[in-house]
């Protein structure tokens, strides 16, 4: 897709064209970064051996949001301030797949009769609930970058985002503090719904499928708005 | 050889792939995450964690409050960071992230350019923090591993944050643009 | 055919993609925009939507981590 035109833009030859610096490739920084996180992930193993799998799991989600500019953050803003829905779909897309292997995991657990792993994110719904992914969805906006995104840039260079990790840092410790308060006035009133519950395994799963795909084509409609009406 | 017009090289170290291919890989670990570790995928709530920590360091103490009465969390606090999973997980991302960038030889640092930027990565981080912890959980764990989990908290979370992101942009572009 | 610059270095996203678009609304078709940037999502976020907006679009990768996006105003 990016294959450089036989054409080309004209550029006029009046303006000195930036000369590529003859740096040399970072290639071989990126090979010993590496090596180095591989003999840590090793040593870690020693002192616990839970631990190598969560180091790996994080280096690949790094190595994939930063390779595919997976930015969660311009997946709600861009509809509004771009009207580009390309990153928002590939986030349903994403739901979609992660909706059927947790299904299948939890399934798996609920019929052996064992405790359904992975429960941790079926919480209460309450005004925190709103309030707080509200807050989130600005606070993501004028950063630059959701919680991912951030720790991707920061890994990438970006000063701004260590800034904003450390403050992200100080509004969590922030928010532990109040959670007691949040907890006792507000989550309380509210309750946790699981799909399964109210529509059991297969219909929760249908559903949920169901309105990813007509959101997907809202998305896609959005996407190509402009066009339509130009027509 | 150049490496730099290898093939291999261009498309999995070099280029910079489709966001379909970053939603499918981000998905396979995601499951992976809940398959091994018991859990699915989660960011701030480690950066409390972090935050606790740091605020022991200077001499504070957490000890007394609900968000950390639990015994798992007295013991996640009191085992460090090398027994923390979620920590490791998180620095995990942060190396991948600056393994990507240098096999691709696009590292550069980015310095802050204007009081704007610090306003909004402030504002930003505290709000994000806060926000967080009181709706429990960030655009991976409360969004994305919310709604892969099939709880309806995931759906009430993504229309607000999705509110929230339409009244973040006008602010961005009024005052930090 | 005027070709103008627009330095978006070290600026966070969405700001190079919106000067972007701001910039390309006062210029004629025939024009040429070299947006100059260091942010990885706008190395994708621009060249996109200057493709689907239909105009003639090239990517060159200036140093590490740095591009000029070139865009040609066709319509």
């Amino acid at each position: 897709m990016d294959e450089p035109k036989t054409t080309g833009i004209q550029r006029s030859s009046t303006r000195t064209k930036r000369v590529r610096k003859k740096k040399k490739s970072q290639l071989p920084y990126g090979i010993a970064i590496l090596l180095l996180a591989v003999i840590f992930g090793i040593l870690l193993g020693t002192k616990n051996s839970g631990m190598p799998i969560f180091w790996i799991t994080g280096l690949a989600f790094g190595y994939i949001l930063q390779r595919s500019r997976f930015c969660f953050t311009a997946s709600m803003r861009d509809p509004f301030l771009t009207g580009s829905t390309s990153v928002t779909r590939a986030v349903l897309t994403a739901f979609a797949i992660t909706t059927i292997g947790f299904a299948a995991i939890k399934y798996g657990a609920f019929v052996k009769g064992l405790p359904i792993p992975g429960q941790s994110y079926v919480v209460p719904i309450s005004f925190a609930t709103a309030a707080g992914a509200f807050m989130f969805g600005v606070g993501m906006v004028i950063a630059g970058g959701c919680a991912s995104g951030t720790l991707m840039r920061v890994g990438e260079g970006f000063t701004m985002q260590i800034l904003s990790l450390f403050f992200f840092i100080i509004g969590s410790l922030w928010g532990a503090h109040d959670f007691g308060w949040w907890k006792l006035n507000v989550i309380l009133k509210g309750k946790a719904v699981f799909l399964p519950d109210v529509f059991g395994w297969i219909g929760a799963v249908l559903i949920q499928l169901l309105i990813i795909a007509l959101l997907w084509i809202a998305a896609d409609k959005w996407e190509h708005r402009e066009k339509l009406v130009k027509n | 050889m150049d490496i730099k017009k290898n093939k291999y090289y261009k498309l999995w170290l070099k280029d910079a792939w489709p966001y379909i291919t970053g939603a499918v890989l981000l998905s396979l670990f995601q499951i992976v995450t809940l398959a091994t570790t018991g859990n699915p995928w989660g960011v701030s709530g480690v950066l409390a964690t972090w935050g606790a920590w740091m605020y022991e360091a200077v001499g504070g103490s957490v000890d007394k409050w609900y968000y950390f009465a639990s015994e798992g969390a007295q013991k996640s606090l009191e085992g460090g960071l090398i027994n923390h999973g979620g920590s490791i997980r998180n620095i995990g991302i942060i190396i991948g992230a600056l393994i990507a960038t240098l096999l691709s030889s696009g590292f550069k640092i980015k310095k802050l350019k204007s009081w704007k930027q610090v306003v909004a990565a402030v504002l930003g981080g505290l709000l994000m923090g806060y926000g967080a912890r009181i709706g429990f959980g960030c655009n991976i764990g409360a969004l994305f591993s919310g709604i892969a989990s099939l709880s309806l908290s995931g759906w009430v979370y993504a229309v607000f944050l999705f509110l929230g992101a339409i009244f973040g942009s006008k602010l961005l572009v009024k005052y930090f643009m | 055919m005027k070709e103008v610059e627009l330095d978006c270095n070290g600026e966070a996203c969405p700001i190079p993609l919106v000067k972007a678009e701001n910039k390309l609304k006062e210029m004629e078709i025939g024009d040429v925009l070299i947006v100059q940037i260091d942010h990885s999502c706008a190395m994708k976020n621009v060249p996109e939507w200057a493709r689907k907006e239909g105009h003639n679009v090239e990517i060159e990768e200036i140093d590490d981590g740095e591009w000029e996006i070139i865009i040609e105003k066709v319509k």
